[in-house]
């Protein structure tokens, strides 16, 4: 059942990424857009509580599940981040990336057919479980928001004032705020999510995940840190943004 | 009846114009002639026309022509057209939708035709012919600007600027403009960004009573020609428009304030011949180096796109005759 309300979720989150740019190369904007992500959204938290009654504990179990909670936890913030800033395009350029986490997540033996039922729940665990991947709904916003600047700024650059994505990316400005803030409030809950794995029992092996999330903790301090103190060109800010939100992917390996 | 822009020029319309407060006044005075049932008046500074519902066309264009001609000679008569039946609610359509106007599919004849038949209904110079007229016209005229392109883009210079900063910066509101060069070109984008609600501006000049006086006219402040560099660190828009055969602006005075900028984003405008900007200033990162080829090139594209939208907008127009 849940494999079938996965499968829609994708289907919802493809079909929004497709129809958006359909859209935009006719130098129009859709409302569907919005609701077809909202769509993909009510599946994904269906399947999360499915897991969840399965688990007996927040589905963040296997890689399938984590995919998952990181595709809703990145549609959240698009609703929040895109209802708050009223950033327009904002889901043309989410809904590929929900999409792909989500596709991971389908992929045969991603997600546990029969998962063991959690006998006892560690809520440091759970904590840093959940926060990490809220992190990477945050940060991977972060990203997207980061992409879309850099496609406007090349844009503005050539004086390419013509097509629809010129006319509905967000000003410049408003971009830039965005990414600052969202990477602030990712690296919060990141930070929140690594104090949680300090106070869990940890198991024989976890010292590679343990270094993999220190290096990537310590990459997004500084980032933040060189921000705040000097402040960064707003293309290397994106730029950073895109390539450290990517390379969190490596932390998953890792995981035990 | 009316005379327009390509029918007359500024010396023959300024004698026929109508002070905007007055509109109403001069429709009830067109409906005191007998024959005339209804009138609506719109004078703007390129047109005067006179709307009228007549019960016999002959004569009520004779009366119109009459009064029209009070105290002007035959050859000014000359520059007038006159339109009745379908091709007046033709012409009000497509005056409505910016198709007659002088700078294609502008928005502001739609305020203006508003506001005449507005103080002619008020003063009851309307009835069922002109109110039905005048309302399908503004029902026309959202149809054809929500549904085509004929609005799209900024046909000016100065408007393509304004419009390229706010998709920089968002709402102008808190940004600091700063003016080198005190000309009327530097003045109009200065204005325009002041008015979308720029909060600060910077003037200078080689002058620096010219560079005082276009601040006070803005509500700013100047700076002597020799120490503007360091109003760059504050600067988001810089407009420029000097006299001078060099560069005024070097892309090593921003590399040099870039650090201290924090790398906010910079919008140049360079719209003096020779360039004012060093082109080198360009490639930093965040700054947006636009010169006068560019704007202008901006502004034809829109004029250009605007004129292929004029038969979509005809075609539009006549399903609704």
């Amino acid at each position: 059942m849940d494999h079938w309300i996965l499968l829609l979720a994708v289907l919802l989150a493809a079909f929004a990424a497709a129809q958006g740019a359909a859209y935009l190369r006719q130098g129009t904007r859709s409302s569907l857009t919005l609701f077809l992500i909202a769509g993909s959204l009510i599946a994904q938290t269906v399947v999360m509580w499915l897991r969840s009654e399965l688990r007996g504990s927040c589905p963040l179990g296997d890689l399938g599940e984590i995919f998952i909670f990181s595709a809703w936890s990145l549609t959240i913030f698009y609703m929040a981040v895109g209802s708050m800033f009223r950033l327009s395009l904002l889901g043309v350029f989410t809904a590929p990336l929900v999409c792909f986490l989500l596709a991971l997540a389908a992929l045969p033996g991603m997600l546990d057919s029969a998962p063991e039922r959690i006998a006892v729940i560690d809520p440091w665990r759970e904590g840093h479980a959940a926060l990490s991947v809220m992190a990477y709904g945050a940060l991977g916003l972060a990203a997207v928001a980061g992409v879309m600047f850099i496609v406007l700024n090349r844009k503005l650059k050539d004086a390419e004032t013509n097509d629809g994505l010129f006319k509905y990316l967000p000003p410049a400005r408003g971009l830039i705020v965005v990414i600052h803030r969202l990477l602030f409030w990712g690296f919060i809950l990141l930070t929140s999510g690594v104090l949680c794995g300090l106070m869990m029992e940890t198991s024989v092996g976890a010292a590679k995940h343990l270094i993999a999330a220190a290096i990537q903790w310590v990459a997004y301090l500084t980032l933040i840190l060189m921000e705040w103190k000097k402040g960064i060109p707003p293309v290397k800010l994106s730029f950073a943004a895109v390539v450290l939100f990517v390379l969190s992917f490596l932390i998953f390996p890792f995981l035990n | 009846m009316g005379l327009n822009h390509e029918t007359a020029p500024v010396e023959v319309r300024e004698r026929f114009a109508v002070p905007a407060e007055k509109l109403g006044e001069k429709a009830r005075e067109i409906i005191s002639l007998s024959a005339l049932h209804e009138g609506v008046v719109l004078s703007t500074c390129n047109r005067m026309e006179i709307y009228a519902a007549v019960e016999d066309k002959e004569s009520g264009i004779e009366l119109l022509s009459n009064h029209l001609s009070m105290g002007h000679d035959d050859g000014v008569m000359a520059h007038l057209y006159q339109k009745t039946g379908d091709d007046v609610r033709r012409h009000l359509f497509r005056l409505v939708s910016g198709l007659d106007s002088m700078v294609l599919g502008e928005t502001e004849i739609f305020g203006q035709v508003k506001q005449a038949y507005k103080q002619a209904l008020e003063s009851g110079a309307t009835s069922g012919v002109l109110n039905r007229l005048f309302q399908k016209s503004f029902t026309v005229g959202k149809k054809v600007r929500t549904n085509t392109n004929i609005q799209k883009g900024q046909t000016s210079v100065g408007s393509v600027a304004v419009d390229m900063a706010e998709k920089i910066f968002g709402k102008l509101k808190g940004s600091h403009i700063m003016v080198i060069g005190a000309g009327e070109m530097s003045r109009q984008v200065a204005q325009s960004m002041m008015s979308r609600g720029a909060s600060h501006l910077t003037v200078t000049n080689r002058s620096l009573e010219r560079a005082e006086l276009l601040a006070t006219e803005l509500g700013g402040s100047s700076v002597p020609f020799d120490q503007w560099e360091d109003a760059l660190v504050q600067a988001d828009v810089i407009v420029s428009s000097t006299g001078a055969s060099e560069p005024v602006l070097l892309a090593s005075a921003i590399e040099a304030v870039r650090g201290r900028r924090k790398y906010r984003p910079l919008f140049l405008i360079d719209i003096a011949v020779p360039r004012d900007i060093e082109k080198a200033a360009g490639d930093i990162e965040e700054v947006y180096l636009y010169d006068i080829d560019k704007l202008q090139k901006l502004a034809s594209e829109a004029r250009v796109s605007r004129a292929e939208q004029v038969k979509v907008c005809e075609l539009m127009i006549d399903e609704e005759i």
